[in-house]
């Protein structure tokens, strides 16, 4: 069984359809990217999995729960879904380890001492256990996104999503970022990764997912597509147009 | 330089009343800075409602006490409510006076430094599984008031300990009804009214320091 499984997933804002019809599986264990140009909807689709956006229709299913009918207890549903975002979206306010502690300890009821321990392990696997007590502005955006990964992590989510985690790194604080994810591809960690980085999807993703326009254009392994996809729309987003490749 | 011993002189007989005012000031400045701030998170909290109906109605709350001088609250409580059958006390009638015009001031400060918030860590709180009272209280006030608690709460804090002395006007009597008491029994309205003046200035340098002790604890991490 899939760990999350959308059928026709619409979502329309002021009149206009963002989402149209999406299908989509997730099973345990599987990393998949989505792709798509500005705008075709990738951080709705995200948003709306975990509600934070509420979908106009359609179906989620996670963990074979239907996660949209009246009732569900969407906070459990979010602390069984780690985020991680494209600006970091640190608290500002509370250092490194704080931002890990909190939800363990408002959430997961963790006593302060199981909190501190928890949240310096998830520091120490970020290789950031000497930055615990740094507050976000005084963290490089590598660092950032690093300790926002630690957080979410920290919750010990069934999936991790990923808004955009590399646009907003300079190439050297991407890759550090790219070589984290990639470590957890390997921890077989279920990730679902909204990307414009050719890298992630070429080297830490078991399929892609191509969104254009609020549709599913194409789905399939990370070389197929961006090296020999034949639709033109396909071609044209990872620069083959040109050279008719 | 007579003039002045004899002003002294008159000064320390009146030294017990004075203080007694003073005090009388004090308790009331504290009082309302703590209520005024307290209620003013209660209507920043609804003025950032979900509900529109409780968006509008807080926007209203604060543009009204906003829009009036304190005073007429203050002499609309004191005079107005006894015929309709409602005494209160001078104290009562200042402290819900000043609460519910400071609490307007400390919400629309509030909702000015809630602006200055990244609303992506507001998602990330919701996308982490707290509930929208727990983002409030866990990032959005502790945020909000440290980018308002300087300057803007210390200079609500300032303007209550100097706004205080219009509550002799309503009969209580804090340390400028005292002053005034002096001066009434002496001429000495001058002398009187720069004691008055040197006093309100000392306490505002009092709460000055303070603020800039927050600043640099309090604000720093945010920067």
């Amino acid at each position: 069984m899939a760990l999350l499984t959308v059928r026709n997933l619409v979502k329309d804002f002021e009149g206009r359809r963002v989402l149209d019809g999406i299908d989509l599986d997730l099973e345990e264990g599987q990393v998949k990217v989505v792709m798509g140009p500005s705008g075709c909807g990738k951080s709705t689709l995200l948003r709306c999995l975990n509600r934070l956006i509420e979908p106009t229709a359609g179906q989620i299913r996670f963990e074979g729960e239907d996660i949209l009918r009246p009732g569900t207890d969407v906070r459990a549903l979010r602390q069984r879904i780690g985020f991680v975002f494209q600006n970091f979206a640190l608290y500002r306010h509370l250092t490194a380890l704080e931002n890990i502690k909190l939800g363990l300890r408002k959430l997961r009821h963790f006593s302060e001492a199981q909190a501190t321990e928890r949240a310096r392990a998830e520091l120490r696997r970020m290789e950031l256990e000497t930055h615990g007590d740094k507050y976000p502005a005084q963290l490089s955006g590598g660092q950032k996104q690093r300790v926002a990964i630690a957080r979410a992590l920290a919750m010990d989510p069934k999936v991790l999503f990923f808004d955009e985690p590399t646009s907003a790194l300079d190439p050297r604080m991407s890759r550090e970022v790219i070589t984290l994810i990639n470590r957890l591809f390997l921890d077989n960690v279920t990730m679902l990764c909204v990307t414009h980085d050719v890298t992630v999807a070429r080297y830490i993703s078991d399929s892609v997912l191509f969104l254009d326009q609020g549709r599913v254009r194409a789905e399939g392994d990370a070389d197929h597509l961006l090296d020999q996809h034949q639709d033109p729309h396909i071609s044209a987003f990872f620069g083959r147009g040109a050279r008719g490749v | 330089m007579n003039d002045w011993l004899a002003f002294f002189q008159e000064v320390l007989d009146y030294g017990p009343a004075l203080l007694a005012g003073l005090g009388n000031t004090l308790l009331l400045a504290v009082t309302i800075t703590l209520t005024g701030l307290l209620a003013g998170i209660g209507v920043f909290y609804l003025t950032i409602s979900q509900h529109a109906i409780t968006r509008r109605l807080t926007d209203a709350y604060v543009s009204f006490f906003i829009g009036t001088p304190l005073i007429v609250l203050l002499f609309l409580m004191y005079y107005g409510l006894p015929p309709l059958g409602l005494r209160l006390s001078p104290l009562t009638v200042a402290i819900i006076g000043f609460t519910l015009n400071v609490a307007a001031y400390n919400a629309r400060y509030l909702r000015i430094a809630y602006n200055g918030i990244d609303q992506g860590e507001l998602e990330a709180a919701r996308a982490q599984g707290f509930t929208h009272l727990e983002v409030f209280r866990l990032v959005t006030l502790p945020q909000a008031l440290r980018l308002a608690a300087v300057p803007a709460l210390t200079n609500q804090a300032i303007l209550n300990l100097k706004d205080s002395s219009v509550v002799f006007l309503i009969q209580y009597t804090e340390f400028f009804a005292q002053v005034q008491e002096l001066a009434a029994s002496n001429f000495q309205y001058f002398k009187a009214y720069l004691l008055a003046g040197l006093v309100y200035l000392l306490l505002v340098s009092l709460i000055v320091l303070l603020a800039r002790r927050l600043e640099r604890t309090v604000l720093r991490p945010l920067l």
